[in-house]
């Protein structure tokens, strides 16, 4: 039982983490960064190479985080910028960007399976059972995480037009905020962020070039569902997430690996807006 | 006068011996289809199989080739899938008219390709294990199947680690499926108890619920039969985040692997009928080859690229039992020839099958397999009681 909550909290944790950076995207862009899922393989390498070059483990978040930053920049500058009125072209061209990017990290690093060892091993007895230390410390990590980009959100002059873009961009150029800008600020966050998430599953996942695939479609519908905002993200992981371990747990593993994207499904068909406020 | 005298004969002797060179392979080369899986899944294993097919060529030419005509090899890319596969034996068959085929394939892209086979009349010697019992008259099989993987394993997890119950975790895919119901149904025969069978899909990455059973379960021993790669090493690595220390064997596991597992695959038990550390006058003779002929870009041979290098052989000496290529006659000798290579004296004389030795190894902290004992000779079984050999 305890093991049971154990793992759901700690499966939501993890989606969050995985999702939080397609979703600052969206919110602010309104368009799905469909690339995504090469960022968090991108992140996962930069971890390879910080371990390669024997930097310590604490550092891999932040090296990921320049990597997937400065990338994601760049494409915004090179790709993504052209296609803001084109919602619908800019989903096919983050896909194929995220198809470049593979084939680049593929050429680079090979196509094998790579090996990154884990900053901390071994299990911590909790509430009476031995359970992943790791996974434990995904959960305070999420939070440090949502804190932060609240707090950035909320609290600085950058969040501020930030908040300003998302409410009515044309009104907020009008009043001077150079929108191109926070564009460009706020994608390659998003892309930054999904290569910290790269880097902090690897001690759970395998680091091969088309890692970061299996998150993509999970971490889409969540942000679908969560409607937009950071708080409703946190909700939607854990409830999507809590039913894809009971689902998992109680039924068969293979039907819970459709929970989240067939539950996603039916809530945005009864209630479009998702978990967001109408 | 002198002079030009022994000038003319040495020009003679020149003439000759380029002669006698260009008679021994003036006759059309034999050739070997290989259809692999240069992209896709199969791209991290195809580069080895190549180059034992290419070692195995080049040996066997120098030493003025088979029945006087040189091998030739003929390489296609299947991009690891059955449609791929449909399209690179086709033009093998029809478009090169190789004279064998002698590959690795998934057991998808074997499938699909067997009628194209059948169709062409073109021998076929399958060089992968694989879940067993497919049965072409066309097809021989030189390695495992399970009824020859996985009973060193459960025995020795029965008798040497007292495990009385297994649980089993495999990737939902034929092979997966397929290996832990023969492992399910071995384990029963043996007199002991599965207490869980679970499958993740083969795009999973969180096995955690999985996990948190085989915990509750607390069986004595753990056998997983993953897809090869990433479900691989997810698995491995959050069995270990999580404390998991029974006895555990992968069904799906080799050396490559292994070592890309680093420090997590320590202790993993694995069966298979070839590692790099099997301890013969052959295997040495194999390696030492292999590391002259590639250098630096030698990939390690392993238990897909091994059976290919033997194939060749095995090909060769059947076609000098039948004094000529022709398929039928190749085909008849094929069960009856035996070759001696890296993995010992084997012969594809078991409905098509082969008796293999087999080895229990364990990975070590270096990341490398350590044999722990090898038995000899494991029967493959009924596999196609229907076909006449």
């Amino acid at each position: 039982m305890i093991t049971l909550a154990l793992d759901i909290i700690t499966t939501a944790a993890i989606l969050f983490i995985v999702a939080a950076g397609l979703l600052i995207v969206f919110g602010v862009m309104k368009i799905v960064n469909f690339a995504h899922a090469s960022f968090i393989t991108v992140g996962a390498y930069a971890a390879l190479v910080t371990s390669r070059f024997g930097l310590p483990p604490a550092w891999a978040p932040f090296a990921a985080f320049l990597a997937g930053g400065l990338i994601g920049a760049a494409t915004e500058r090179l790709v993504v910028r052209r296609l803001y009125r084109r919602p619908l072209d800019a989903i096919l061209a983050t896909w194929g960007l995220g198809i470049v990017i593979g084939q680049l990290v593929t050429l680079a690093f090979g196509r094998e399976v790579q090996f990154v060892p884990a900053p901390i091993s071994g299990t911590l007895a909790a509430f009476g059972v031995d359970y992943s230390l790791y996974r434990l410390l995904l959960v305070p990590t999420a939070l440090v995480i949502a804190g932060l980009f609240a707090g950035l959100l909320n609290g600085t002059r950058l969040g501020l037009s930030t908040r300003a873009v998302i409410m009515n961009e044309n009104l907020a150029q009008g009043l001077g905020i150079d929108s191109a800008r926070v564009r460009l600020i706020t994608f390659g966050t998003g892309c930054g962020l999904a290569a910290v998430a790269g880097a902090l599953i690897t001690p759970l996942a395998s680091v091969d070039p088309n890692m970061g695939l299996a998150w993509l479609i999970g971490a889409f519908m969540l942000v679908m569902v969560s409607g937009g905002s950071l708080l409703t993200l946190g909700l939607s992981c854990f409830v999507l997430g809590g039913l894809q371990v009971l689902a998992s747990t109680f039924i068969s593993p293979i039907l819970g690996g459709l929970t989240i994207a067939v539950l996603a499904a039916v809530a945005l068909r009864l209630r479009p807006q998702g978990f967001a406020r109408a | 006068m002198t002079f030009t005298r022994s000038l003319s004969a040495l020009l003679a002797a020149a003439a000759a011996s380029t002669l006698l060179a260009g008679s021994a392979f003036a006759a059309d080369p034999i050739k070997i289809g290989v259809p692999v899986g240069l992209s896709g899944a199969n791209s991290v294993v195809a580069p080895s199989v190549v180059q034992s097919a290419e070692l195995a060529v080049a040996e066997i030419n120098a030493k003025g080739g088979v029945l006087g005509r040189p091998l030739a090899l003929e390489i296609a890319d299947d991009a690891s899938g059955a449609a791929g596969a449909q399209k690179a034996f086709d033009s093998l068959v029809f478009q090169k008219k190789v004279d064998v085929l002698i590959s690795m394939e998934t057991s998808a892209a074997r499938n699909a390709a067997l009628p194209i086979v059948t169709r062409g009349k073109v021998p076929y010697i399958y060089t992968s294990f694989y879940e067993g019992k497919s049965c072409s008259p066309f097809m021989y099989v030189n390695a495992w199947v399970p009824e020859q993987q996985v009973p060193p394993i459960v025995d020795y997890f029965a008798k040497e680690k007292m495990a009385k119950t297994f649980f089993l975790i495999g990737s939902d895919y034929a092979f997966g499926r397929g290996m832990l119901a023969f492992t399910k149904a071995y384990i029963e025969k043996t007199g002991g108890k599965v207490v869980g069978e679970e499958y993740l899909p083969m795009d999973g990455t969180d096995w955690t619920p999985i996990i948190s059973k085989l915990k509750s379960a607390a069986p004595g021993a753990l056998i997983t039969s993953t897809a090869g790669g990433a479900p691989n090493v997810t698995l491995t690595k959050q069995l270990r985040a999580s404390g998991v220390t029974l006895p555990y064997g992968n069904l799906a596991v080799d050396e490559g692997t292994a070592k890309g597992m680093g420090t997590d695959a320590e202790g993993i038990f694995l069966s298979a009928s070839y590692v790099t550390g099997i301890d013969s006058a052959a295997n040495k003779t194999f390696l030492g080859a292999m590391q002259k002929k590639f250098g630096a870009d030698l990939k390690t041979p392993n238990d897909l690229s091994v059976p290919e290098y033997e194939a060749v052989y095995a090909y060769k000496a059947a076609v000098e039992k039948a004094g000529k290529t022709e398929a039928s006659a190749v085909l008849k000798a094929l069960a009856d020839v035996a070759v001696d290579g890296p993995r010992g004296k084997i012969a594809m004389s078991q409905q098509h099958h082969a008796a293999l030795t087999m080895y229990l190894g364990q990975v070590q902290a270096d990341g490398g397999v350590k044999v722990i004992q090898s038995f000899p000779n494991v029967s493959a079984g009924q596999q196609c009681p229907n076909l006449k050999p």
